[in-house]
């Protein structure tokens, strides 16, 4: 027996001993990131782009497809990896050639911190800016910094009211006040049934209310609007609602309404996929359909869904990126997006297939569109969203005084903006 | 010969050292380093130094939000080691109690959170204990015909949610020492003394107590770093982007983390890091003493 | 007699308590194991019971074979050992060397670990990257296994080192004469009688790597490459609405491992674990 223990330690140690000395090659297996082809020359051989992410695999699947489908002859794909909490990785990664991927594929609003650490080249360093014509011009403003185009639009997105067919009793109503009624009438939170929810604390899917009442998240000049008397204003309108929308996190929400527990949620096109596994028979209305008690349609945040191209990827695959980003702008991409996942296409030629004209999804976002207001993009944006987070939670969950609670969030959010500096 | 028992000592140590060297001492000098320059979202790359800029700037906001993570964290510690020590003595001195015939089974099924990783514990208990809509904490109150609690909303309950996830993830290993403690105590005391008439609890004060404390000191000191360092349970518990609950609890090493990733400035959040640094030492230090005079 | 009643009530009510004690703990566990075996529709629901509804082994079957999780628990061995091995390779040399000699500077070491060790890891997550991308191991089993080495080597040296302080010299001494070299004498006398410590020290190592994910995601790019802990993070990241049911089911696997490890070693908890020897 001791014997055996004393075999099995000097074995383990000799393991140890050769895991420490070669610690770089023990794992080929873990070899690097998704990219099979090394330094590939593009003129030939396949070369593979590699595109981080962090949204629905279904829609990058979507966009993947068409993508390749159309660069098969030019021997390139796309490779799309999910990468949990994206942007802090990208943050690490950006500027590592051996590791970072060659492209990115996120919303809009985390555009001005990348371009900050200086990790993305401008598009026109790649391709000509021509593949960019028929795109929505809100689409392609939003994806600039600076005056500079540094993301590829491809999708934009913004919240919408989805009801359940079965559960909702007569039209959708005009008003806040109306649907306010209509709420505190059908919710009883003992049982745990709702006719609303939405993620009440979140400042995106309370944008709508802040847009709405004239109020602002941060302005373009990068001055953070919490205690701005509009937006003060709208936290407070929002809190009633708030008290009738359970807990408000995202899994809560969207499991309610999944249940069949909630009659309806404020939520954007990716919980389609989730609604339609679940068996709801559900319908879609535009939030600026419903008035807020100053005559405004709700507005909520558009996010604009695209593509980027890091710096340090151009040296080797340059010609194949142009290649990619192409077949990203191209309306084929849009239309399959639009028919198979509900996204509404950046590019407007894209609305030209009957099919996408016709789509009730995109028709709604498309409507909503014209009061949605687009996330700013500057960096400071990304220091807003836990200070914003925190006042709504604070008023929402705590029953603090939303103008205390604006006050301290304004302050943390200024401290937050002075501290990147 | 002299010369070979001189170096031969390090000889030994070099690998460990090399090691700990690499992994340990190397990140805190780079955080120092750092800490002196102006490393930042627009100077990602191209950081300069800048002296002890930071330090003053840190130093500044150790006032607003660090002094109250701080007494949090104390307040955390103790009590958490307190209730742990203590449940976990009682519960093994019931373990250890003769003719309990069930003791392997009861302490095999107390062990059981020990075997499940922290963060699916953690999961576990934000979505299955505490969520007000599906957690079992408020299907009991509902079915008991009470009213939802919402049990991370504000900073008293969070924290009395923290702590009860805590000890729940830590007392299987509390138990586990304290038991094994336990046994090794000489049975021979316990017959003389209750031959001289020492009822349980002067039995419980006069011999256990002074025989385990030494054996489980080292486990106890071990577990105070870990629950003074607690993380996760309180991050994502609570105050995880997307899943804020409306408790504005801190501890240090929370504060720290939420300065560095808010603002992406690493200079700043550098200095804030070698701050609390000095904090642990400190705290180190006095807790070493405190053993020490035992 | 009575005093007999006596007993054998206080023992009844012993047994009450630890049962409702034991309930109490299992709660969660059972709620896990409860949802890990029921169909899609009662994922986040359900009523209070622990009973699943419409009982399947979809969910296991789901895990298994749809997603990598056999994979992650090769990777998870794989670093465990790896890692295992590292640490307890530098640390016991280290750990010996502090316990039977006395060189100058090996008080001031001993205690200049203990404070090293209390800076806290999140916050060196920047600059553990710098290293890995220096040497070139970033996405490599290698680079993980060494950090998670380094940063529970402290806890073994002192650990071991606490341990070897307890075993008499003599024994080493009586080998000494049989003629036996300093290695080939750690190795076949004071290791076996180290034998509780050795176990323990690396049960708490493996519990550190079963359990970590911030850095496997971090470090590790290639989702195929991650350990247990790593892949399930990523697998519900945030959005676990949808396959709730069969993130309890792998939380359940992941966790009977550990669970067979704990049976196993109970009678060397206490004996092995010294940690921070509070004497020197």
């Amino acid at each position: 027996m001791k014997k055996g223990i004393a075999l099995l330690l000097s074995l383990a140690l000799c393991l140890g001993a050769l895991a420490g000395c070669a610690p770089a090659r023990s794992q080929p297996s873990a070899g690097p990131a998704g990219s099979p082809s090394q330094p590939a020359d593009d003129s030939k051989g396949p070369v593979a782009v590699t595109i981080w992410h962090d949204g629905d695999e279904g829609i990058m699947q979507t966009i993947a497809d068409q993508v390749n489908a159309q660069l098969a002859d030019d021997q390139i794909t796309v490779v799309f990896e999910k990468k949990t909490d994206m942007p802090n990785q990208l943050k690490l990664y950006g500027s590592d050639a051996a590791n970072a991927p060659d492209m990115y594929f996120y919303a809009h609003d985390v555009l001005g911190t990348f371009t900050a650490m200086d990790i993305l080249a401008p598009l026109s360093d790649v391709v000509d800016l021509s593949i960019l014509s028929d795109h929505l011009s809100m689409t392609v403003e939003a994806g600039q910094i600076g005056g500079v185009q540094y993301l590829l639009p491809v999708y934009f997105e913004t919240l919408v009211f989805l009801y359940n067919k079965a559960l909702w009793e007569g039209d959708i109503p005009g008003t806040t006040e109306e649907l306010y009624d209509y709420m505190a009438a059908h919710t009883d939170t003992a049982a745990g049934t709702y006719a609303v929810v939405n993620q009440h604390t979140n400042a995106y899917n309370v944008s709508p209310f802040i847009n709405g009442f004239g109020g602002y998240v941060i302005d373009e000049s990068g001055k953070p609007g919490l205690n701005d008397p509009k937006t003060i204003e709208a936290a407070a309108y929002n809190q009633k609602f708030g008290a009738l929308q359970a807990d408000g996190d995202y899994n809560t929400v969207t499991t309610l309404f999944n249940e069949g527990k909630a009659a309806a949620i404020i939520g954007g096109p990716w919980l389609v996929s989730g609604i339609e596994a679940a068996g709801i028979d559900y319908g879609i209305a535009s939030l600026s359909d419903i008035k807020l008690p100053n005559g405004n349609g709700l507005a909520p945040f558009s996010g604009i869904q695209g593509a980027g191209v890091l710096k340090v990827a151009l040296a080797e695959k340059k010609d194949a990126i142009a290649k990619v980003l192409t077949a990203m702008a191209s309306p084929e991409v849009g239309v399959d997006l639009a028919n198979k996942s509900g996204c509404a296409p950046a590019n407007n030629k894209s609305y030209d297939d009957p099919q996408v004209a016709g789509n009730e999804m995109i028709a709604v976002i498309q409507k909503t569109a014209s009061t949605a207001r687009p996330m700013p993009n500057i960096p400071e944006m990304n220091a807003m969203w836990s200070p914003a987070e925190a006042m709504l939670t604070a008023i929402n969950k705590n029953g603090a005084d939303p103008a205390q609670a604006a006050a301290d969030a304004q302050a943390a959010a200024e401290q937050a903006i002075a501290d990147m500096q | 010969m002299k010369q070979k028992s001189r170096w031969k000592p390090w000889l030994y140590c070099v690998p460990a050292l090399l090691l700990i060297l690499i992994v340990i001492a190397f990140p805190i000098a780079y955080t120092g380093w750092i800490s002196l320059t102006n490393m930042n979202l627009y100077h990602w790359t191209d950081y300069g130094f800048i002296g002890l800029d930071n330090y003053a700037r840190a130093l500044f906001k150790l006032d607003s939000g660090f002094l109250s993570a701080l007494g949090t964290t104390l307040v955390w510690t103790v009590l958490n080691m307190a209730i742990q020590i203590g449940l976990g003595f009682f519960i093994a001195l019931g373990l250890n109690a003769p003719g309990l015939r069930l003791k392997r089974v009861y302490k095999t099924l107390l062990m059981v959170p020990w075997a499940v990783p922290a963060y699916i514990s953690i999961l576990l208990w934000r979505v299955g204990m505490f969520n007000t809509e599906f957690g079992i904490l408020n299907k009991l109150l509902s079915a008991l015909g009470f009213a939802k609690v919402d049990f991370l909303a504000g900073n008293g309950i969070a924290f009395l949610s923290c702590m009860a996830l805590n000890l729940w993830m830590a007392l299987p290993f509390m138990i586990s020492t304290i038991d094994g403690a336990l046994q090794s105590v000489d049975g021979s005391l316990y017959e003389s003394a209750t031959l001289d008439g020492a009822g349980f609890w002067v039995r419980t004060r006069s011999i256990t107590i002074p025989a385990i404390r030494p054996i489980i000191a080292p486990a106890a000191v071990m577990t105070t770093f870990i629950t003074f360092k607690q993380f996760d349970i309180i991050y994502l518990l609570t105050q995880q982007r997307g899943y804020m609950t409306g408790a504005t609890l801190n501890t240090v090493i929370t504060y720290a983390h939420q300065n560095a990733f808010a603002s992406n400035n690493y200079g700043l959040s550098s200095a804030v890091s070698m701050l609390l640094f000095v904090v642990i030492i400190l705290f180190s230090i006095l807790t070493n003493r405190s053993l020490r005079e035992d | 007699m009575t005093r007999k009643g006596k007993n054998t009530a206080r023992l009844a009510l012993l047994n009450a308590a630890f049962l409702l004690l034991c309930l109490v703990t299992l709660v969660p566990v059972l709620y896990a194991l409860s949802i890990s075996f029921s169909g899609q529709g009662a994922a986040l629901s359900g009523d209070l019971s622990f009973l699943p509804k419409d009982p399947t082994l979809e969910n296991y079957r789901a895990i298994l074979f749809d997603r990598p999780f056999l994979l992650w628990l090769k990777n998870s061995l794989l670093l465990s050992a790896g890692t295992i091995a590292l640490s307890m390779t530098c640390a016991v040399p280290m750990a010996y060397a502090a316990s039977r000699w006395r060189f100058a500077g090996r008080r001031g070491l001993l205690r200049a670990l203990l404070v090293l060790n209390a800076f806290p890891q999140v916050l060196s997550m920047f600059a553990l990257f710098r290293v890995l991308r220096l040497t070139g191991t970033l996405n490599t089993h290698g680079g993980l296994i060494v950090i998670y080495a380094g940063s529970m080597c402290v806890f073994a040296v002192w650990n071991m080192k606490g341990y070897f302080d307890t075993i008499p010299r003599e024994i080493e001494e009586a080998s000494k004469i049989d003629g036996a070299g300093d290695l080939q004498m750690i190795l076949r006398i004071v290791l076996p009688l180290a034998r509780p410590a050795i176990i323990v020290t690396c049960v708490m190592v493996l519990i550190t790597v079963w359990n970590e994910y911030l850095f496997a995601t971090t470090f590790l790019l290639n989702s195929e490459s991650y350990s247990l802990a790593g892949g399930l993070y990523q697998l519900q990241s945030n959005d676990y609405s949808r396959n709730w049911s069969v993130f309890t089911a792998a939380s359940m696997l992941a966790s009977l491992p550990l669970l067979l490890i704990f049976f196993k070693i109970q009678k060397y908890m206490v004996s092995g674990l010294t940690a921070g020897g509070v004497k020197e």
